[in-house]
């Protein structure tokens, strides 16, 4: 590789330099910044490009004709005269498919020239979403893209994941790597420790006001260049930065409200009790006698609503007002911004301040550089959803779940269950984080091929979160959250430091072939320190503090992550229609065995413009294939490798620390993990672009996966990080676009993505069956597991299922075509070995967006898909337990099981479905719904697509004969809508909302999650 | 021009190279040592042993009626086949921990800390054994293997007495370290080791059938008062976890409610006597009775608090700092009762005494109590009338809580008077009692291949 690095250096052996510099800036009409522009001096083979603020040095003398030629503008010669300074403004082009996105360290480039598939949506796509997560926003906007809002807490993590999952470790971050205006940043969500609180991921600290526009480069061919971070893709962030010219001011203002999207189908017949009886102080919420017959004897005895009451109305607020402006030299954005929003969950609540300046000087014709720094504070208060649910599960629909406290502040509660609200009122977890994102970067052009490239950004957030839980206050009576009540201090300190260093050298050879060549390397380090203290036994009721506290435990986690890279990336074009791309990298790691951590790989990359090739009918505007064929490597976390030991964190005891050996061995041996991907593609546009379409194949392995294997604890561990897998991802992405009415008043766009992938475990280690992902509890044999088999889907469900006639006793999947054997009882049977029931890595999922507009109105509409997806109802589960489902009020008919004898004979047996002695004398014990229906876990793993309105909106521009009287420039109010439901066969709230949270893989599970909300805003943007 | 690039690069690129090297050296675990000193694995694996005790006995005084689940048809009350993952989880850690510890003694010469080892290792083995079977041992610890093949159950328990052989011919070895506060059992005292280690001999042998001559060789050797006792006593740091169950249950997060068989055994309603123990072992109702709750049915009518007897904080095997108890004198007694009781009634019927009274005097009885209870015609039955019956009855009392009494009723075939079934057994037990725990999901998950195909009913060797 070094061999070829020389080669390509020496290709830049003839550089004349003659005459005067002229420098200046090139910005589209709006006064916007072009980078990437290629300016030639006609006629010689000198040539350069502007740099990312559109800035530009090329030596040139008097009567020299400047050709600046930039995808989609109009190409404009300008002769040289006696000015040092040439600045032009380009105009868009009709002619052209022009479309420039941001790739690897913020270097804007030409769709065209790409060898490989890349999809950028702007800031309005961006801000119209109405979402707070900058994540959530590229929901069903981007092909091969997945989104998943783990669930509607305020703040709560969303998950992406490019073209499927590559690394199948169960807490591996299958995430793409996010920058920042060229600087990566943390995307963690790092979820609390005892209870599920719905934590955010962090790029939610941005303010997606603040966003320009974000690409998403998809295979490991786009982000080469960014190294073992960008595995899994990249989702590359630019913000708003100045624009020379009048200095504006804008301020966005909204509101919105928001509700339950979905939810279960509940029976309100039944109330408290157990076979058939009412009883008041039972556990038991709804297994007792019908609801009316008590009431006739105790009167108010009525079913509550209690699952109206338990969620209130949402609201959110989001303002931000921003202010740039600038001159040639200079220029400068600055923002703030204030998110607030309270859940539907009582007492939930997440909020964001943000503050963010930039600016870019132009100091000499050779030498120019900016700086950005972004400030924010985040957190609120996390309710525990998945124990306030649990709750409600539990809680009897006869009493009234807002009656929950009492006036001496202890709860009200019968049978020794707690108050759901009661419990989110006070077992609090409030977390606070303040970050810094922040880079300074310096570009130098000695001359015109040449120029050198720093960049050193940081990103640093502490985040200290408290969570504290009542204990016992010493009144009589009273049931407490805990008997002893605890606190817990958690302080997390991380700090991010990416230095880059490139030389960018341009070259013209000949009138055909131009070139651009990187050179560079990057250095990655990540600091994270970790301090928890937990204080338990509450010395004075009431009073939070440590030292409050009769027992405290304190534990310490920190480490650190050096990456060293070094790259090339070769870029040639040759006639404008024929690009070639080379890259390679070498990456080291400081958390590889030292013989093993330097790993190197390459890519190649090709892209023909055959319509600019071949003189192609008129209609034929634009047609290019592209093919690639790429490496990356991915590395592991940090101090995983050997055994060590630990002290638990209840030592000291009696002036004692004892140890034990870690359960986890990291093999000394571990290699890289190494992802090959080929991609073939092509972008096609007709009818003078008014239908453009963009096609994609796929298909990419990821061996010697690094996964901490689960390993019997009888070998002396638990589990075992090594290389034990391969993954192979494929699929399709297809992206149609047309402007259905262009021309005239009312236009009318429509874009469509669609993506299918598929994906199988090709290899797992030798020796090792199955590897345990995750799994969710579920009563009585019904527990279901994520796991992985060799030759079987990533994101299979196994669980329990119902015995079969005939079925295969070696079988991995379900046999649902085979009767279902009924026992001599007259009941299914369980099988409970567990088997594949579904699968929650959805085959197919897709977007539609239509955009309206009519003179000052807009309209917009985005609907977005899932199919052929299966996810774990554990809400279904306990609803069946406790018989709170509406197919539970089956419970007094008697049924013939529709199934076989074990003897293949049809099964005739009528029994009971209720509980207790039945009518006809037989003891039937818990009933069919707790005995047999919920210990099968079949029943529970159900389809989980859907269909939804991603959003509405509908926006007026207040026409200017009104803006003249006011004291704006700009008015637009926009209503809006959000993720609501079209349609799904899901019986639960959001089948979107799953409990792993986004850093987690284990995804099929709905746990006890925070359900998903629909929402509705009224927005004004103001502009000054 | 450009050779001076290329030449700059180079250099820049050996640099790098150089200094990556001690940049990128930066991989040792900051919050976890490579090595722990044979000091602190005897802290913990001493802590955890005992520990284990708890945790195996939390499963099995369900099973033999100790406790009972406050709700109806509670799994463990209706003898499921619950996965333990946690218990055999921490069984295996103590016994990873106490393999390192054995090894490091070793190498260190430090022959009291391997004997010490050995003899932890053969009581956390022999438990496992008695409630699991077969397991992996002998291919298990040093990761020769991920999927370590199981050992037969009537090997293992070879094993564990070749253990307690060894352990105690190390305890009689010069130490080149000695013992002391680092051993949460006895506090480094050895000649107490080597009694723990020869009553473990006893009670293993008694399970497995061992004749009587080596029985009460091995209890001549055991412990020779309650002063001998192996426990860990616990700290306010880390509360004793009986204590935990009572305080929560307390607050009214419910546990720890005690089974109607237990209570009946103590309060005069099965046996004619009224024990005086039962109200320094467990909580009266607020009418100052003892009421217990049927197994498997839960606690019907009766509010969460102040109906049925329950643990509460405060009492011998309740309180913050309560010792958890591995072996006493008092099962010594009795299992030297039940070996004697063929071939030497009289020597039977004293043990049988002096293990009621052993019992009786931990828990702090007062001698007049102690006396009159003795003295009952229903207890003090003399040596011609002394029953197993009445052994195995004695001993289920003075065992409380420990995991030892449902080897007892295995081998007893549960027959305890007036012992029933639980409400809304599990099925699948065919009216059965309950013979073993069913291998963990997480062990079939990781080694499926190796774990052997066992329902509920089927028994551990010595159960046959």
């Amino acid at each position: 590789m070094r061999n070829l690095f020389l080669t390509c250096v020496a290709l830049f052996s003839v550089m004349a330099a003659s005459g005067q510099t002229i420098t200046g800036k090139v910005t589209d009409t709006s006064g916007t910044p072009l980078p990437g522009v290629s300016i030639v001096v006609d006629g010689t083979t000198r040539g350069t490009t502007t740099d990312f603020d559109g800035n530009y040095a090329i030596a040139a003398t008097q009567g020299d004709l400047l050709q600046f030629s930039y995808l989609g503008m109009k190409t404009i010669e300008v002769s040289v005269g006696n000015q040092n300074t040439v600045n032009v403004a380009m105009e868009e082009d009709a002619e052209q498919l022009g479309e420039v996105v941001v790739t690897a360290f913020g270097i804007a480039q030409e769709k065209k020239s790409l060898g490989y598939a890349v999809q950028s949506i702007d800031a309005e796509s961006i801000t119209q979403t109405k979402q707070a997560n900058l994540v959530s926003s590229l929901q069903g906007q981007v092909a091969g893209v997945q989104i998943t809002n783990s669930g509607g807490a305020p703040g709560q993590s969303a998950r992406i994941i490019i073209r499927g999952v590559n690394s199948l470790d169960p807490a591996a971050d299958n995430q793409p790597l996010f920058v920042v205006d060229g600087v990566p940043i943390d995307n963690s969500t790092i979820e609390s420790a005892s209870s599920a609180r719905g934590m955010s991921n962090r790029a939610a600290d941005i303010n997606p006001a603040d966003v320009e526009s974000m690409s998403v480069l998809k295979g490991a061919a786009a982000t080469a260049l960014y190294g073992v971070r960008a595995a899994n893709g990249a989702v590359i962030i630019t913000t708003k930065k100045g624009k020379a010219g009048k200095t504006t001011l804008s301020f966005n203002t909204s509101v919105g409200f928001e509700d339950l999207n979905h939810r279960p189908v509940m029976q309100k017949k039944y109330g408290q009790g157990f076979n058939g009886e009412y009883d008041g102080d039972s556990f038991w919420p709804s297994w007792g006698a019908p609801i009316e017959e008590v009431a006739k004897i105790i009167p108010g005895h009525k079913y509550e609503n209690n699952w109206d009451k338990a969620f209130e109305t949402g609201v959110q607020t989001d303002n931000t007002v921003s202010i740039s402006g600038g001159n040639e030299k200079t220029t400068f954005y600055a923002s703030l911004g204030r998110f607030d929003h309270k859940g539907i969950i009582p007492y939930s609540s997440w909020d964001r301040t943000s503050a963010k300046i930039s600016g870019s000087v132009i100091l000499s014709d050779k030498f120019n550089m900016g700086a950005s720094v972004n400030f924010s504070n985040s957190g609120g208060n996390r309710v525990p959803h998945d124990s306030y649910l649990e709750n409600m599960m539990y809680w009897a629909e006869t009493r009234d779940v807002r009656d929950y406290i009492k006036e001496d502040g202890t709860m009200v509660s019968y049978g020794a269950n707690t108050n759901p609200i009661y419990q989110a009122r006070f077992s609090t977890y409030k977390d606070d984080v303040n970050r810094v994102i922040g880079n300074v970067n310096f570009n130098y052009s000695p001359w015109e091929w040449l120029t050198l490239s720093y960049r050193l950004g940081t990103d640093y957030y502490s985040d200290s979160s408290t969570e504290i839980t009542p204990g016992p206050k010493g009144i009589d009576g009273e049931e407490p959250l805990s008997s002893t009540g605890y606190i817990e201090e958690r302080r997390i300190n991380s700090r991010d430091i990416n230095s880059n260093f490139y030389l960018t050298l341009n070259n013209k050879i000949g009138n055909d072939l131009t070139s651009t060549l990187r050179l560079g390397s990057d250095v990655f380090e990540r600091k994270y320190d970790r301090l928890t203290s937990t204080g338990v036994d509450f010395v004075i009721p009431e009073f939070y503090n440590l030292n409050n506290t009769n027992q405290i435990f304190t534990s310490q986690g920190k480490s650190i992550r050096r990456l060293v890279g070094f790259y090339g990336d070769l870029m040639l074009n040759y006639k404008e229609y024929l690009y070639l791309n080379l890259t390679g990298r070498n990456d080291l790691s400081s958390t590889l065995p030292k013989d093993n951590n330097s790993f190197f790989y390459p890519s190649v990359n090709l892209g023909y413009v055959f319509t600019d090739h071949f003189e192609m009918p008129k209609w034929f505007t634009f047609g290019k294939l592209r093919a690639s064929w790429a490496q990356v490597g991915k590395d592991t976390d940090p101090h995983v490798l050997g055994a060590t030991f630990a002290a638990p964190d209840r030592y000291p005891l009696g002036g004692q620390v004892g140890f034990t050996r870690n359960s986890s061995f990291g093999d000394p041996m571990l290699k890289p993990e190494l992802t090959t991907s080929v991609e073939f593609g092509a972008q096609l546009a007709l009818f003078d672009n008014r239908f453009d379409m963009d096609i994609t194949y796929y298909k990419s392995n990821a061996k010697d996966q690094i996964i901490p294997v689960p390993v019997s604890d009888a070998t002396g561990f638990s589990s075992y990080f090594t290389n034990a897998g391969e993954i192979e991802n494929s699929g399709f992405e297809l992206v149609l676009g047309a402007h259905i009415f262009r021309d005239g008043d009312f236009k009318w766009r429509a874009s469509a993505n669609l993506s299918m992938n598929n994906n199988e475990v090709v290899a797992i280690r030798e020796g090792i069956e199955e590897i345990v992902v995750g799994s969710q509890f579920g009563y009585a044999g019904s527990t279901v597991t994520m796991k992985l088999i060799k030759g079987e889907a990533f994101g299979n469900i196994y669980g329990s299922t119902y015995q079969r006639y005939g079925s295969d006793p070696d079988a991995l999947h379900l046999e649902g075509h085979l009767p279902i054997i009924i026992g001599a009882n007259g009941f299914p049977e369980q099988n409970g070995g567990q088997r594949i029931l579904g699968n929650a890595v959805p085959k197919w999922i897709g977007g539609l967006r239509n955009e309206f507009s009519y003179k000052n109105w807009d309209l917009s509409v985005m609907v977005d898909f899932r199919a052929d997806v299966e996810q774990y109802n554990q809400f279904d589960n306990f609803f069946s337990a406790f018989g709170k489902t509406s197919y539970s009020l089956a419970r007094n008919d008697f049924r013939v099981f529709d199934g076989v004898l074990a003897d293949g004979s049809p099964n005739t047996q009528s029994v009971w479905l209720g509980q207790g002695m039945g009518p006809d004398g037989r003891d039937y014990g818990a009933g069919y719904w707790r005995n047999y229906y919920r210990t099968i876990s079949e029943n529970f793993v159900q389809d989980a697509s859907f269909v939804k309105l991603r959003n509405i909106t509908l926006g007026y521009n207040m026409p200017e004969s009104f803006i003249a009287r006011t004291p704006f420039n700009s008015l637009r109010i926009s209503l809006a809508a959000n993720n609501i439901i079209l349609y799904t066969p899901w019986d639960g709230f959001d089948p979107e909302s799953f409990s792993a949270g986004a850093g987690g893989n284990a995804i099929g599970f709905t746990g006890l999650g925070f359900p998903g909300t629909q929402s509705y805003f009224l927005t004004f943007n103001f502009g000054l | 021009m450009t050779n001076k690039i290329i030449k700059c690069m180079g250099l820049v690129l050996a640099f790098f190279t150089v200094s990556c090297d001690s940049y990128l050296d930066v991989n040792e675990n900051p919050n976890n040592p490579e090595d722990a000193p044979i000091s602190g694995l005897m802290i913990n694996t001493t802590y955890e042993s005992a520990y284990n005790v708890f945790r195996v006995g939390d499963i099995t005084s369900f099973f033999v009626q100790y406790l009972a689940s406050p709700n109806p048809g509670t799994a463990t009350d209706t003898m499921e086949p619950v996965s333990h993952n946690v218990t055999w989880f921490n069984l295996f850690n103590a016994m990873t921990d106490i393999q390192v510890l054995m090894e490091k003694a070793e190498a260190q010469g430090a022959s009291h800390y391997q004997g010490a080892a050995q003899i932890l290792m053969a009581f956390n083995l022999g438990m496992a054994v008695d409630i699991f079977g077969d397991l992996p041992i002998t291919e298990g610890f040093t990761f020769e293997t991920v999927t370590p093949a199981y050992d037969d159950d009537a090997e293992l328990y070879a094993m564990v007495m070749d253990l307690l052989d060894e352990g105690l011919a190390n305890l009689g070895r010069a130490t080149s370290v000695s013992i002391g506060d680092d051993d949460f059992i006895y506090q480094g005292s050895i000649s107490q080791w080597v009694a723990f280690g020869h009553t473990l001999k006893a009670r293993f042998l008694l399970h497995s059938g061992g004749s009587a001559t080596e029985i009460l060789q091995a209890v001549d050797n055991g412990f020779q008062s309650n002063a001998d006792n192996a426990s860990v006593s616990f700290f306010d740091q880390a509360v004793n976890p009986w204590y935990d169950i009572a305080r929560d249950n307390a607050s009214l997060l419910l546990g720890g409610w005690i089974s109607e068989q237990f209570v009946e055994a103590l309060d005069g309603t099965s046996y004619p006597v009224a024990d005086p123990r039962l109200a320094l072992m467990i909580g009266a109702t607020d009418d100052d009775t003892y009421v217990g709750t049927t197994n498997g049915t839960g606690r019907g009518n009766a509010p969460e608090q102040g109906a049925r007897s329950t643990l509460v904080p405060g009492q011998y095997y309740t309180s913050v700092t309560s010792p958890v108890l591995m072996a006493t004198y008092s099962e010594l007694k009795f299992i030297e009762a039940e070996a004697s009781f063929a071939t030497d009634r009289p020597r039977a019927y004293q043990a049988y005494l002096e293990g009621i009274a052993a019992h009786m005097e931990m828990l702090g009885v007062p001698q007049g109590e102690m006396d009159s209870y003795l003295a009952d015609p229903s207890v003090g039955m003399g040596e011609a009338s002394l029953t197993l019956a009445d052994i195995f009855k004695e001993k289920y009392v003075a065992l409380f809580l420990h995991p030892e009494t449902w080897n007892d009723a295995r081998r007893f075939d549960y027959q305890y008077r007036d012992m029933d079934l639980p409400g809304n057994l599990n099925p699948d037990l065919n009216g059965q009692f309950i013979r073993r725990l069913p291998y963990p999901d997480n062990e079939i998950s990781r080694n499926g291949g190796n774990v052997p195909n066992v329902t509920l009913l089927d028994r551990i060797f010595w159960d046959e």
